[in-house]
């Protein structure tokens, strides 16, 4: 033992003094490195995983969206469909009420007109009639220069009315 | 007429100066700058972490990544793998730098010595491996850190047991009727664990004499082909240290994790690693296969 020490030169007080130095080195590299280092990688997974997780749930949450998409176009398509030929019934409906009335007011109009024109043309004649009988009595009374009696007036109107 | 200096690889750091009865050796010198680069690597590397990496971090990262999948490999286990990671990337790290230091071929500096009529040179940078001191004050922090990472694992009871297996003599008295054969069995289980005493002995001599005598080797073949022939043929010599010194630094690391794994093992529950563990002397089965598959 001891030709190996004195061989080697074997110092305790160097063996302690490279303890220490690689004392220095583990707690320096595991300060300074390694803690910091696996703690940034662990985090850096952690983040990757659950990017990882949150894309693989939006994907699901995607297809999900995608087939209730689906279901809501085609269910808002019938319902557009339905609503349309309703819509065109209704227009059919209205459409019809509208000529109907128009038809009926128009036929009203066209009464009242007929009798407004027939009243009109009544009272046109009844004027004329009594536009002429002034008139021949006027011609009569210059002709033969003699007021004529109520009587006679009436009598005569009633002659010439009759032509 | 010149005066003759003698160039002479001696097997132990040489003394550079002195400071009271402690010995500054250039092995330590060494190791002292491989301390400041690899605090200044460390400090460095702690400014550039983002969480997006790049350069230097980059590198960091692959290498731990690959280093824990490494670490995997034999303790089949990623949480103790994490626990044990520090201490091998540690002491992987210290040995590297050493091992690299003593290439750098700043062995011109140094100090020239006059002992009893004949000067010799002594240069200022050895391998901090290529000492003794060094080899074995990493191969006693291993095998203490290693028993002291198994009291806190698995306990200091059965760790005590591992060495001073009470529990089997005990068990003498309990399991006679039922076994007759462990009054056979116990004591020579007994005595297979005061050789386990002698087994982690015997892995300080082998990790320190294994590390120090291919560095010292390397380097030894360095200066006597540069004697040789200078500056072109060491060249590749030089690349084939290289690649020794980051082989020793990764199979001194690994054979601490295989420690520390047996260690925080609990052999009641693992028979079969137990009695792999208690051939060649201490040195167990994954650590032969290891040696054998790096080596």
């Amino acid at each position: 033992m001891d030709s190996i020490v004195s061989t080697f030169h074997i110092d305790w007080k160097i063996i302690i003094a490279q303890v220490l130095n690689f004392s220095i080195v583990f707690t320096m590299l595991y300060i300074y490195a390694l803690k910091p280092l696996s703690k940034l990688m662990k985090e850096r997974g952690e983040k990757i995983a659950k990017g990882v997780d949150d894309a693989e749930e939006n994907a699901q949450i995607l297809e999900k969206t995608n087939i209730e998409y689906e279901k809501v176009l085609v269910k808002a398509k019938t319902e557009a469909q339905i609503l349309f030929n309703n819509t065109i019934k209704e227009a059919e409906i209205k459409k019809d009420e509208m000529l109907e009335k128009a038809k009926s007011d128009v036929a009203i109009m066209i009464s009242d007109g007929k009798k407004t024109l027939e009243a009109e043309k009544t009272k046109m004649v009844a004027d004329a009639k009594n536009e002429i009988v002034s008139l021949v009595m006027k011609v009569t009374e210059k002709l033969i220069d003699k007021k004529l009696d109520a009587s006679f007036d009436e009598k005569t109107i009633k002659e010439l009315s009759n032509l | 007429m010149k005066e003759k200096i003698l160039h002479e690889t001696t097997i132990f750091a040489e003394k550079i100066t002195d400071f009271g009865s402690f010995h500054i050796t250039n092995a330590l010198i060494t190791s002292w700058v491989a301390v400041a680069v690899i605090v200044i690597i460390s400090i460095f590397l702690r400014r550039k972490l983002k969480e997006i990496p790049k350069g230097i971090q980059n590198v960091f990262e692959v290498f731990a990544e690959g280093a824990l999948s490494m670490c995997d490999q034999v303790t089949n286990d990623r949480a103790l793998s994490i626990r044990i990671f520090p201490m091998a990337i540690s002491v992987f790290f210290f040995i590297l730098v050493n091992n690299w230091l003593g290439l750098i071929p700043l062995g011109g500096f140094g100090l020239i010595e006059n002992h009893e009529g004949i000067k010799s040179f002594i240069p200022f940078l050895r391998g901090g491996t290529a000492d003794v001191n060094t080899t074995l004050a990493l191969a006693v922090s291993a095998v203490i850190g290693a028993n002291l990472f198994g009291v806190v694992s698995v306990g200091i009871w059965k760790t005590f047991n591992k060495y001073v297996n009470l529990s089997v003599l005990g068990s003498i008295f309990t399991k006679i009727k039922k076994e007759p054969t462990v009054i056979i069995v116990a004591p020579i289980t007994f005595f297979v664990g005061l050789i386990e005493i002698a087994g982690e002995v015997a892995k300080i001599a082998s990790l320190s004499f294994r590390l120090f005598g291919n560095i010292f080797a390397g380097e030894v073949l360095l200066v006597s082909i540069s004697a040789l022939v200078a500056y072109v043929v060491p060249i590749p010599f030089l690349f084939l240290e290289i690649l020794v010194g980051f082989i020793q630094a990764l199979i001194f690391s690994m054979l601490l994790v295989v420690y520390f794994t047996i260690s925080s093992s609990d052999h009641d529950h693992e028979p079969a690693r137990n009695a792999s563990h208690n051939d060649a002397g201490g040195e167990s089965h994954e650590h032969q296969k290891l040696t054998q598959g790096v080596v």
